[in-house]
């Protein structure tokens, strides 16, 4: 499409993993990736400049948020989010409606769009497609996703989960005829039909046959077993165009995210690893560490051992801060400057793994990736999540066999 | 004339040098004099200057690599009670600080603890500035101090063998000090001065004193109380250098000031709460100053923006403000920066309009870009300030801060951002009863993952009209 190329750079000859080049009109991304959430036009604390330095080149911003503060008035005025934020490199926002809905606990939807009634004072509002595609005009993103019917996946009812499904499909339609500028930014269709597989497969046909440069599959991280979430993806990929970006929403744990890889998924979202960081959580290739944890008073190490990001690298090298834990120790949850620099090393490390993940894929040797990956989260292969094991062993990487060496 | 400092001890800065550069100024004893003060492997600082004053190591709001990129401040105090809390469960640990290993990047545990860059000067002081008052007052040999984890004696050989270890540039030996804004009657005046004239014996008499540039205070109590105590400091610690400069706590005192410590770098530790003040106190002969203002102002949501000169007035009856309020939600579209002409970070990369709405939806770059200005702003105030006691008259500083006083309002201007979370103990109450420093954050937020409930996030449900008026989804007419 015109405001998108997809170069498809390597693939896996064991999974579904493929390593590929995302053009976009504020530059190229390497798939795969993480996306960390600017939700309201600032990832927490670090300045355009220091989210550059952690090697981001596409973060989120939140729809639902920017079109209250600052609202469509001040985006137009001053340009976009781009504008606004200071962030020349690429943005991708949801719709909206997600967070009406799982904000709002009230919001009800309609063929119309999410029907909610004012915080304020009760009144009854509307988001449509059309107002959310206006919205996302407005914003400037490089990537918008569609106003889709999300319901959470263990919803009971199937004719309900149905009606969603189809109704995300016309939804789409609706957004596609109220896209003001295919040229500049690209819409993604969004894949519902909760856990029921058929319903998935009916979906990504409808929505395959739309055409839009990028697929997302929606609905998951709503509390669904890992089991179930992992068939998702795994019958959704199967489906879809080859040439095409698959983006699996709201997902962030690295376990998810590595093994989302190897089925098939290329693009990942998620607040966990910039909120942890506040609460004084350092993901590390050995699980997350919780920084307040008096073990990690007196600990002059870095947060995370040949860790490559400005707050660990080792302290001889340009840029360095030299941080060590005993200083975020000392500073988690009292001066924001700790969470700030927690998540920097987070954000980092998120960004770190895909590109690693993408390295290995290219070099076709992805699934050693995954068995180090799991070797340094569990000392013991017992201990392995049994969700992961299946899912991989899908895909023909056994996590449990004896190792070569 | 200058002051040379020897410091033998290896690792530290082995010689503090301040030199007056209007050699007509170096004994006057009230009157504003341009200066530097050097420490061999730090910046030099030109004065008059400000130092950054740190809350529990930071700068608030700044990361060392925003330092080191925005900041030109260049130096930064830090107090000990910051430092060495024992928490309930581990009450018999050492201050993990004692123990930091040092690198060439950060030469003291004060740098390397904190991640401070190495080019800022460190002044170590015993309490934060300005200090929480204890209910459980000094001793003969302690003074007490409130750590995160409450009130806890601080003796004087603990400092003495903490600012040994750490290291820092310059420190401020312990005095006698009530904290309260209650002139302390004539008895307890007479003890602060001999407490404190005690104490700095000892200091002196200590090797450890000599690891460091010490500036000794001068206390906020009448010249005839503390008389001894002053001839002390001239008479015996003067001429063999032992005694690197003074720290003020009452700037008024300085015309009274014993002549053999005129030539010594004069530091402030009575923050002035405006520039007026500011200049008042430089007339008065004050070389560094240390301004918590900057950090609560940029809390509340205020760009300075005043210059030194003032700018010629375009309405002489119309004072103007020293700051902005930039949470005010007029400035939601204004695509200006923080203050015209300023070339600093903030200014140079984003808008009113966007800091406005990091300030209402509390996202903590707010903040930040506002302390990058706000220090800026000060920067040049005193680079302003030392331009034109360098170069011109001495008549042409006082004349230009008549025109400061006449151009600009008396005060800041309120600001009406929600403060960052409560960043811990500095704003407990010292009474008790004070209501909330922020209403509640909007909407429930769940526990994480780890049950933590604290940390506020992201508003979940709107306020006022906005969704409404913002245009977000239409309202249904029914
Ligand atoms: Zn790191
Ligand atoms: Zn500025």
């Amino acid at each position: 499409s015109a405001a998108l190329t997809f170069e498809l750079l390597g693939k896996c000859s064991t999974t579904r993993a493929r390593a590929s080049i995302l053009t976009l009109p504020h530059g190229k991304v390497n798939l795969p990736i993480f996306m960390p959430v600017a939700t309201q036009a600032s990832l927490k604390g670090l300045t355009p400049e220091q989210l550059e330095g952690t090697g981001c080149r596409l973060c989120l911003n939140n729809t639902y948020h920017l079109g209250l503060k600052p609202g469509q008035e001040v985006l137009d005025a001053v340009g976009g989010a781009h504008n606004f934020q200071g962030w020349n490199h690429n943005l991708l926002t949801d719709s909206g409606g997600f967070q009406m809905v799982s904000l709002l606990k009230l919001a009800n939807v309609t063929e119309e769009g999410v029907r909610f009634l004012s915080p304020h004072d009760g009144s009854p509002m509307l988001l449509t497609p059309e107002h959310s595609m206006s919205l996302q005009n407005s914003i400037g993103s490089d990537i918008m996703m569609q106003l889709d019917d999300v319901l959470v996946t263990t919803h009971p009812d199937k004719a309900r989960m149905r009606e969603a499904m189809e109704r995300s499909v016309r939804w789409l339609d609706r957004c596609i005829a109220a896209h003001k500028y295919p040229e500049r930014q690209n819409l993604f269709c969004i894949i519902q039909g909760g856990l029921d597989l058929e319903m998935r497969r009916e979906c990504c046909r409808e929505m395959v046959a739309r055409d839009t440069p990028g697929i997302a599959i929606g609905g998951l991280s709503g509390g669904e077993a890992k089991d179930d979430f992992c068939k998702v993806v795994v019958t959704c990929t199967e489906l879809l165009p080859e040439l095409k970006p698959r983006y699996v929403m709201g997902i962030g744990y690295p376990e998810d995210l590595v093994v989302s890889v190897a089925l098939g998924a290329d693009m990942f979202d998620c607040v966990w690893p910039t909120r942890t960081a506040r609460f004084g959580n350092a993901i590390t290739k050995h699980g997350v560490l919780n920084m307040k944890r008096e073990m990690y008073a007196a600990d002059y190490g870095p947060i995370e051992d040949n860790c490559g990001c400005p707050c660990c690298r080792p302290i001889e090298e340009e840029g360095a801060l030299g941080i060590t834990r005993a200083f975020i120790h000392h500073n988690a949850a009292k001066e924001t400057v700790a969470a700030h620099l927690l998540t920097l090393h987070n954000v980092w490390y998120q960004l770190n793994l895909m590109g690693k993940a993408k390295e290995a894929i290219i070099a076709d040797r992805f699934p050693a990736f995954i068995k180090e990956f799991f070797a340094g989260l569990y000392t013991d292969k017992k201990d392995y999540p049994s969700w992961a094991v299946d899912a991989l062993r899908g895909v023909g990487v056994d996590l449990l066999e004896a190792s070569a060496d | 004339m200058t002051v040379d400092v020897d410091i033998e001890e290896p690792g530290s800065s082995t010689a503090m040098r301040f030199e007056v550069l209007k050699t007509a100024l170096k004994d006057a004893a009230a009157a504003a004099r341009p200066g530097r003060l050097s420490f061999p492997t730090r910046r030099p600082i030109e004065t008059p200057n400000f130092m950054g004053v740190t809350s529990r190591g930071c700068l608030p709001h700044l990361t060392p690599d925003n330092v080191t990129k925005y900041i030109q401040a260049s130096g930064a105090y830090m107090s000990l009670e910051d430092f060495i809390e024992k928490p309930q469960q581990h009450s018999s640990r050492v201050p993990p600080i004692y123990s930091t290993p040092t690198s060439s990047k950060h030469p003291t545990p004060l740098h390397s603890f904190t991640g401070m860059p190495s080019f800022i000067t460190t002044i170590l002081g015993a309490r934060r500035i300005p200090a929480v008052p204890s209910p459980m007052g000094n001793t003969n040999k302690s003074i007490s101090v409130f750590t995160n984890t409450g009130f806890q004696p601080l003796t004087t050989s603990d400092y003495l063998s903490a600012v040994n270890t750490l290291k820092p540039d310059i420190t401020i030996p312990l005095s006698d000090l009530t904290n309260s804004n209650i002139t302390p009657n004539s008895k307890r005046a007479l003890r602060m001065a001999e407490r404190t004239e005690d104490w700095i014996v000892d200091w002196f008499n200590s090797s450890s004193s000599s690891s460091t540039a010490t500036f000794a205070p001068v206390l906020p109590i009448s010249y005839p109380m503390q008389w001894e105590y002053l001839t002390r400091l001239s008479e015996d610690y003067v001429d063999n250098s032992q005694l690197s400069g003074l720290a003020i706590y009452d700037p008024s005192l300085l015309p009274d000031l014993p002549s053999p410590l005129l030539s010594l770098p004069r530091l402030s530790l009575s923050p002035p709460t405006t520039p007026h003040q500011i200049l008042s106190h430089i007339s008065l002969g004050i070389d560094l100053f240390t301004l918590p203002f900057i950090n609560t102002i940029s809390d509340a949501g205020i760009a300075l923006n005043f210059t030194f000169p003032a700018p010629l007035p375009s309405s002489p009856s119309r004072l103007l403000p020293l700051g902005t309020d930039i949470s005010n939600p007029s400035f939601s579209k204004s695509v200006t920066p923080l203050s015209e002409n300023c070339k600093c970070y903030s200014c140079t990369t984003h808008s009113k309009a966007y800091v406005q709405h990091l300030l209402a939806a509390r996202e903590m770059l707010g903040w930040t870009l506002l302390q990058i200005h706000n220090h800026h702003v000060l920067s040049e105030f005193f680079s302003g300030v030392r331009h034109l006691l360098q170069n011109g008259p001495d008549e042409d500083f006082e004349k230009a801060r008549n025109d400061f006083l006449r151009a600009y309002e008396p005060d800041f201007p309120a600001g009406h951002a929600e403060k960052p979370r409560a960043r811990g103990y500095q704003y407990k109450s010292v009474g008790g009863g004070e209501p909330k420093k922020n209403k509640p954050a909007w909407g429930k937020l769940g526990p994480d993952a780890d049950g933590n409930v604290e940390g506020v996030e992201t508003p979940v449900v709107p306020e006022g009209k906005e969704v409404e008026e913002k245009g977000f989804a239409e309202e249904v007419k029914e």
